[in-house]
């Protein structure tokens, strides 16, 4: 019986490794080669002690711990440094790829009725999830693989073989983590979308549990999974325990999903869809509506997922904005005043470093809509509306017009969710002035994100991959600059660079003025192109 | 005669290098269900595509009310439906809630008429749309067509996913939009359903269009099949001009297909030689399909 659910597991192993090459070979490709140059950059940046000492100070402060990781103690070499900032943005970069990849292949393939097609023939009732078991196990262990090889060539100071394969391993192995949860929710859940809901909040609450019990007690982050990797002690203790961790969660999860799967009909959930509205509410009256509609969930959990992400890294200011924690020695050289002054332009700095993370957070569903134009212009969901008299300028506009409005309102809502954490957690919080000036900066270069999004999706549209190819390098540019010592001209590729050191300095108006100039025109090509070329 | 709804003239569309639509030519008038035939890839979809101003044109020219297909796309809109082939719908809207959306945006209500055609049809307009099957998916495009106010219906095979219960109904719905002097372009690969329901037909191939004009014009252009028995022998049949796959039957019997213009001469020379038994079977639609899809090459071989 085991054997028959399983036929032809193999071969349709083959057959999607053959169908994905090119994804999985820019993803691996993508990852290593990142990976390996910010490893080579660190020997070269972090070459002497001094170097390394004083960069550790930064690093040990808890706005660091928040984004990078808990730096462990007794840091002395380079390599030390880059285990420890890497591989929470490492998962998290593996976390993307393992559910985008999975969660198309199982809940994906099944909205197309491709999966339907492969059941006729004699395949086993639990063979596709089982090739998308095998496909991420290469994937992902080749990638760690790659990463160990990696760390070999880039030679940092302070290395060792064993080291090198626990790190490398240790991150592919969490990514292969990441897969199982997204093969568990594609089973719970009857689609694609809500699968991703699903599985990203999973991973939202792992990475806020991750950062608080990072700031607060170090050793609470064992109870996270997500805080696995970080547990390693890379190139001190090299512990593998985290690794034997994660292959039985992967165990645990992998064996859920295929009992569920088991158990499930094709195209069914554990959870089954309900039934609708039998009559269109006065609300949906026309194409804007309608996007409203068909983006109402995504607005709602990116708006409450990342007010609750901005009240968490607000209620570590207390412990960010407190030099005398760290030197009690300032507060009888400093007055009272500017100490206090001082640890304001600490929140400040740690508020600008923040934005870039907010900023590509919140264009991601805004992009999304944008993309949707396409998508649904694919999948044909828009053919009819073609033959109705709703011009092609309405739906662009009125697709623009939501996702504007979904990446600010989102912004907004994480702001806010910052200053309320600031509330929360300070004595003298910040006040939202100081917040809604960030804000004021950020509208300007996320608007050139979106406009360029738009262009692309207008006059080229196959090429809308590079909207997330070129968030992500402004994310890497912005969020690792300072780190990697990148020098001044890679940050002026994107717009964020131009208003980078928000809120401690203000957003000048002249940039303000030319970036906006700048997104408009942008969405004009956008809306010249979508008006005149054919439609799918 | 009245004035065309649709004018279609010389439209060609070009994919890169490829020529999907070469020539195509033709009219549709009001209160006429004009029926749109051809292999598959033969360009109908293509051809509906850029009637509804998804695609442009590359050359030539298609108005409907007298306006341009592309340009005027939205003003046109105002009084067409239209069914794709395949139709796709947001997976989490409900059928109640898609047909609703698609009268509001033509400007008109669900209406009394639209709960008729949902009872009629037979559609659970609860159900999300993932839900739905092929054929559901299509009732809610036809039932949000049926209740809009129009005056040009178009139609691309709307009932590949129907039962023959619906696909009835959908025939007695578009009869009705013809005695309201409508006009309804159906582009369909259900010959009986176009031979049933059509007053004109216009058959594509390779992009062009190959022949239009009534199904009585178009049998005089094809042949007729005939079966016979005769006294004597006839062996010059196979020779005489116009005949075509001349073929011995049980009990004495031949049968052999004939062009229509040929026809007298046929006769004649049977008569000569004493006709005991004579059969003529006008060519179906599907004789007439077969003619352009499936000898399309031995035609092209006697350089037809």
């Amino acid at each position: 019986m085991l054997s028959n659910n399983f036929t032809k597991t193999a071969f349709l192993t083959r057959f999607s490794l053959r169908k994905n090459w090119l994804k999985l070979t820019i993803w691996a490709v993508a990852m290593a080669g990142l990976f390996t140059a910010i490893a080579a950059k660190f020997t070269s940046i972090y070459s002497n002690q001094a170097a390394i000492d004083s960069v550790m100070e930064t690093l040990k402060s808890p706005a660091m711990t928040a984004l990078f990781g808990k730096m462990p103690s007794g840091v002395s070499t380079s390599a030390d440094i880059f285990a420890a900032e890497m591989t929470v943005f490492m998962a998290i970069m593996a976390v993307v790829m393992n559910y985008s990849i999975v969660i198309k292949n199982l809940r994906g393939e099944e909205e197309t009725g491709i999966t339907e097609i492969i059941r006729a023939h004699a395949v086993g009732k639990l063979s596709l999830l089982g090739a998308t078991m095998i496909e991420a196990i290469i994937l992902n262990l080749g990638i760690g693989l790659l990463y160990s090889l990696g760390l070999s060539v880039a030679n940092l100071s302070g290395t060792d073989l064993n080291g090198n394969f626990l790190l490398g391993l240790g991150l592919g192995f969490a990514g292969l983590m990441f897969s199982s949860i997204a093969a568990l929710m594609s089973q719970i859940v009857d689609n694609a979308r809500s699968s991703t809901i699903l599985s990203y909040l999973v991973f939202g609450i792992m990475y806020i549990a991750r950062m608080t019990t990072d700031i607060s007690d170090p050793k609470q982050t064992w109870w996270v999974p997500f805080g696995w990797v970080e547990k390693f002690s890379t190139y001190k203790n090299n512990d593998w325990t985290p690794v034997l961790l994660m292959i039985i969660f992967t165990i645990i999860a992998f064996a859920l999903a295929f009992f569920i799967n088991s158990k499930r009909d094709v195209n069914a959930g554990l959870i089954a869809t309900r039934p609708g509205k039998k009559q269109a509410s006065v609300f949906l009256n026309g194409t804007f509506s309608l996007f409203l509609k068909l983006h109402k969930t995504s607005i709602i959990v990116w708006t409450i997922g990342l007010l609750i992400l901005g009240f968490t890294y607000g209620s570590i200011f207390s412990d960010i904005g407190d030099i005398i924690k760290t030197n009690p020695a300032l507060e009888q050289m400093l007055g009272k005043s500017a100490i206090h002054s001082a640890n304001v332009a600490i929140i400040k700095q740690f508020i600008s470093m923040l934005m870039i993370i907010f900023a590509v957070l919140s264009l991601i569903p805004g992009i999304q809509t944008i993309h949707d134009l396409k998508t649904s212009e694919n999948k044909g969901y828009l053919e009819m509306v073609h033959a109705k008299p709703v011009g092609r300028s309405k739906l662009y506009l009125n697709a623009i017009t939501v996702a504007t409005i979904t990446t600010l309102l989102v912004l907004a809502a994480t702001l806010y969710g910052l200053y309320l954490g600031g509330v929360y957690s300070m004595k003298d919080p910040l006040p939202l002035k100081t917040f809604a000036k960030a804000y004021a900066a950020y509208i300007s270069p996320t608007l050139i994100m979106l406009g360029l999004t738009a262009a692309i999706i207008g006059t080229a549209p196959k090429l809308s991959i590079l909207n997330y190819l070129y968030l992500t390098a402004a994310l890497i540019i912005q969020y690792f600059g300072k780190l990697l010592k990148l020098p001044d001209w890679p940050e002026k590729l994107t717009p964020f660079g131009y208003i980078a050191q928000v809120p401690v300095k203000t957003a000048d108006p002249e940039t303000i003025i030319w970036q906006l100039a700048i997104a408009v025109i942008l969405f004009g090509i956008g809306y010249i192109g979508y008006t005149r070329r054919d439609l799918k | 005669m009245t004035t065309p709804i649709l004018h279609i003239e010389h439209l060609q569309k070009n994919f890169g290098k490829f020529q999907a639509l070469k020539d195509v030519t033709f009219d549709v008038y009001p209160g006429e269900v004009f029926g749109f035939i051809g292999p598959n890839g033969a360009g109908k979809s293509t051809t509906i595509r850029t009637l509804l101003g998804i695609l442009k044109a590359s050359a030539g020219s298609a108005t409907i009310f007298g306006q341009d297909v592309f340009k005027d796309a939205v003003s046109i809109h105002k009084r067409i439906a239209y069914v794709p082939g395949d139709v796709y719908l947001w997976p989490n809207l409900s059928g109640g809630e898609i047909i609703d959306l698609f009268l509001k945006l033509s400007g008109d209500k669900h209406s009394d008429k639209t709960d008729q055609l949902i009872k009629r049809f037979q559609l659970d307009p609860t159900k999300k749309a993932r839900t739905y099957s092929k054929g559901n998916r299509q009732k809610v495009a036809l039932i949000a067509a049926f209740s809009t106010e129009a005056d040009f219906y178009i139609f691309d095979e709307p009932t590949s996913g129907l039962d023959p219960l619906n696909e009835e109904y959908f025939q007695k719905s578009v009869a009705e939009l013809k005695k309201q002097g409508k006009a309804v372009l159906l582009s369909s690969h259900i010959l009986s359903e176009v031979e049933k329901m059509c007053d004109r037909i216009g058959i594509i191939r390779d992009g062009q269009i190959v022949e239009t004009g009534t199904l009585a014009e178009m049998r005089h252009l094809t042949r007729t099949v005939i079966t016979f028995k005769t006294m004597d022998d006839t062996p010059e049949l196979a020779s005489l001009n116009g005949v075509h796959n001349v073929e011995d039957q049980p009990n004495g019997r031949q049968t052999f297909s004939v062009d229509t213009e040929q026809m007298p001469e046929v006769i004649d020379y049977l008569a000569q030689r004493q006709i005991v038994e004579l059969q003529s079977t006008p060519p179906t639609l599907e004789d007439l399909f077969m003619r352009y899809y499936d000898t399309s090459e031995e035609n092209i071989a006697e350089g037809k």
